[in-house]
């Protein structure tokens, strides 16, 4: 394109090369100049290091806290049961009276699954795990009372407390227990974990958009001749921006890698501990790793403020250098 | 083709670098500009090339006048100008073969055809054997070569040149205006600041001569005149 002389055959558009090999040429052109801001970076390798680091191990934080919620969330998942009703008997009740409720309460649309404990498995199971043992047996009578577990069909705190209410009223029912508030509290701080999470990521992400944007502002001025010349000889902003944000787009790729094998160890690390606990708990927890969506999701984020940090400070700067 | 029309520039603080200054090239015509250094003939350079905008005044090229260009024009019209400088302005930790092709790679010339004409223009210039060093390892003289090349690599319909033969020797000088005679020749328009009067002499073409700032001269010089 030319400005001044209408007639003159300008740029490769001008000299008739087709427009297939144009739009090859334009991926070739920006893979081209991919791998030559790769070779930049490589040779300074001190500055760029530093960048990717500071790039990777900011993300690394946001990034294990997630995984921490994640986990614990799946955690909380398994507490489902926890919303079960224990309906304790009345001493006074036969086993028929309760085997009768039981069967009732089993034809209840609002039920999932009834399960009864009986004074002597209680008994028995209380001996085992109470530690008491032998000194239960000097008792002369069993003084536990019969227990039928409900599993409300609807889990949700509201739902669980209306059938709590109406279970209560059953003639044998000395009370019914359900024990929701502790899962209330989990869940709250469960979300109180993840606007944490929130926050801090926004704080870090943030701070690597300045760090990226003031590497880049550095090594803009670091070419501020070869900047001159290029403006010189008729380049455009766009053309002379490009291997900054380039640039950027590596800081991204490779901080994101980063963080992503930083995670990595960190979790393994844990592995062991988790193993640990989980056993002296007896339950059979394992701990999430990142998804493969999860990990795209950190690559493209790295990579998006990689060239967000670099866009600012290519704009701002470039306008700054004109030939003199 | 090239226009300034009643052109003043000047500088915050009151310098006065150019006052009223009007003159014509017209296609194809070869030009002296030159002056004592301070007489303005940088800035004349850098209002064609839109480094400057002028105070007052009309810079036309080809009718269009460049006060009237945008910001993001400006790289456009720089591609249809090719522009010596005295200090070359290499890329000096690129190849001479890097420094050619910039233009032409900004202009989004790729393989063959990009090869092809840098090697046609570096040939021009003698330098065709030096393609492959970095502009440090060569002369002043080469390096201005260099810069030729460079400028006239895309073809400009004009061609400007900032004492181009600044600190070369007779030898070389003479040369260095051949190359710009044979552009002249293709067609391109020449305009040469320089200060080396013996030059403008023995080549005898039109000379604007410019003294404080204000056009003193135009056309043929007088051989004798001391200036």
């Amino acid at each position: 394109m030319s400005i001044l002389f209408s007639g003159r055959a300008s740029g490769a558009k001008a000299n008739k090369i087709n427009f297939i090999r144009r739009f090859v040429m334009f991926f070739v052109n920006h893979l081209r100049q991919a791998l030559f801001s790769l070779g930049e970076l490589w040779r300074t390798p001190g500055s760029s290091l530093m960048t990717m680091a500071v790039l990777g191990l900011s993300l690394t934080l946001p990034t294990t806290l997630h995984l921490l919620v994640k986990n614990v969330q799946q955690v909380s998942g398994g507490f489902a049961k926890a919303a079960e009703i224990s309906l304790f008997i009345r001493d006074s009740a036969t086993s028929q009276q309760v085997q009768g409720l039981k069967t009732i309460l089993e034809g209840d649309p609002q039920i999932a699954a009834v399960r009864h404990i009986s004074k002597d498995a209680a008994m028995q199971e209380f001996q085992q795990a109470s530690g008491f043992g032998a000194a239960l047996n000097y008792l002369t009578e069993n003084p536990l009372p019969d227990v039928l577990v409900v599993l409300p069909l609807h889990t949700e705190p509201a739902a669980a407390r209306a059938l709590q209410q109406q279970l209560e009223k059953e003639r044998i029912v000395e009370f019914a227990k359900l024990d929701l508030e502790w899962l209330q509290r989990l869940d709250a701080v469960v979300l109180l974990l993840q606007q944490a999470v929130v926050a801090i990521g926004l704080l870090l992400l943030s701070a690597v958009l300045l760090i990226v944007s003031n590497t880049i502002r550095l090594s803009i001025i670091s070419k501020r001749e070869e900047i001159e010349v290029m403006k010189l000889v008729g380049a455009t902003d766009a053309f002379i921006q490009r291997p900054f944000l380039y640039t950027g787009f590596w800081f991204g790729v490779f901080g994101g890698l980063l963080a992503f094998l930083v995670t990595e160890v960190l979790l393994w690390w844990l592995r062991g501990a988790i193993a640990g606990i989980s056993d002296l708990y007896q339950s059979d927890f394992r701990l999430q790793a990142m998804s493969l969506q999860e990990f795209g999701g950190l690559i493209l984020l790295a990579v998006l403020l990689g060239v967000i940090g670099s866009y600012l400070s290519v704009r701002r700067h470039l306008r700054a250098i004109e030939p003199s | 083709m090239l226009q300034f029309d009643h052109v003043s520039k000047s500088y915050p603080g009151g310098f006065v670098a150019l006052e009223r200054i009007n003159f014509r090239i017209a296609k194809g015509e070869m030009v002296f500009l030159t002056g004592h250094s301070g007489a303005g003939k940088s800035t004349i350079l850098k209002l064609i090339s839109m480094i400057e905008r002028p105070s007052t005044g009309r810079v036309m090229i080809n009718n269009i006048d460049l006060s009237r260009l945008k910001r993001s024009q400006v790289p456009y019209v720089r591609r249809d100008v090719g522009i010596i400088y005295q200090n070359h302005r290499l890329l000096m930790n690129h190849t001479v073969f890097d420094n050619v092709a910039l233009p032409l790679v900004i202009e989004g010339f790729t393989g063959k055809e990009m090869v092809k004409r840098v090697h046609a223009a570096l040939d021009k210039v003698g330098l065709l054997d030096k393609q492959r060093c970095l502009p440090q390892t060569l002369s002043g003289g080469e390096q201005q070569r260099v810069g030729i090349a460079r400028a006239v690599v895309n073809k400009p319909p004009l061609l400007l040149a900032d004492e181009p033969t600044g600190n070369l020797d007779p030898e070389l000088s003479r040369d260095i205006m051949r190359v710009f005679e044979a552009f002249n020749q293709v067609g391109v328009s020449v305009l040469v600041a320089t200060h080396d009067l013996g030059l403008i002499a023995r080549m005898r073409y039109r000379t604007l001569t410019l003294k404080q700032g204000r056009m003193i001269n135009d056309g043929l010089m007088p051989v004798q005149e001391p200036l």
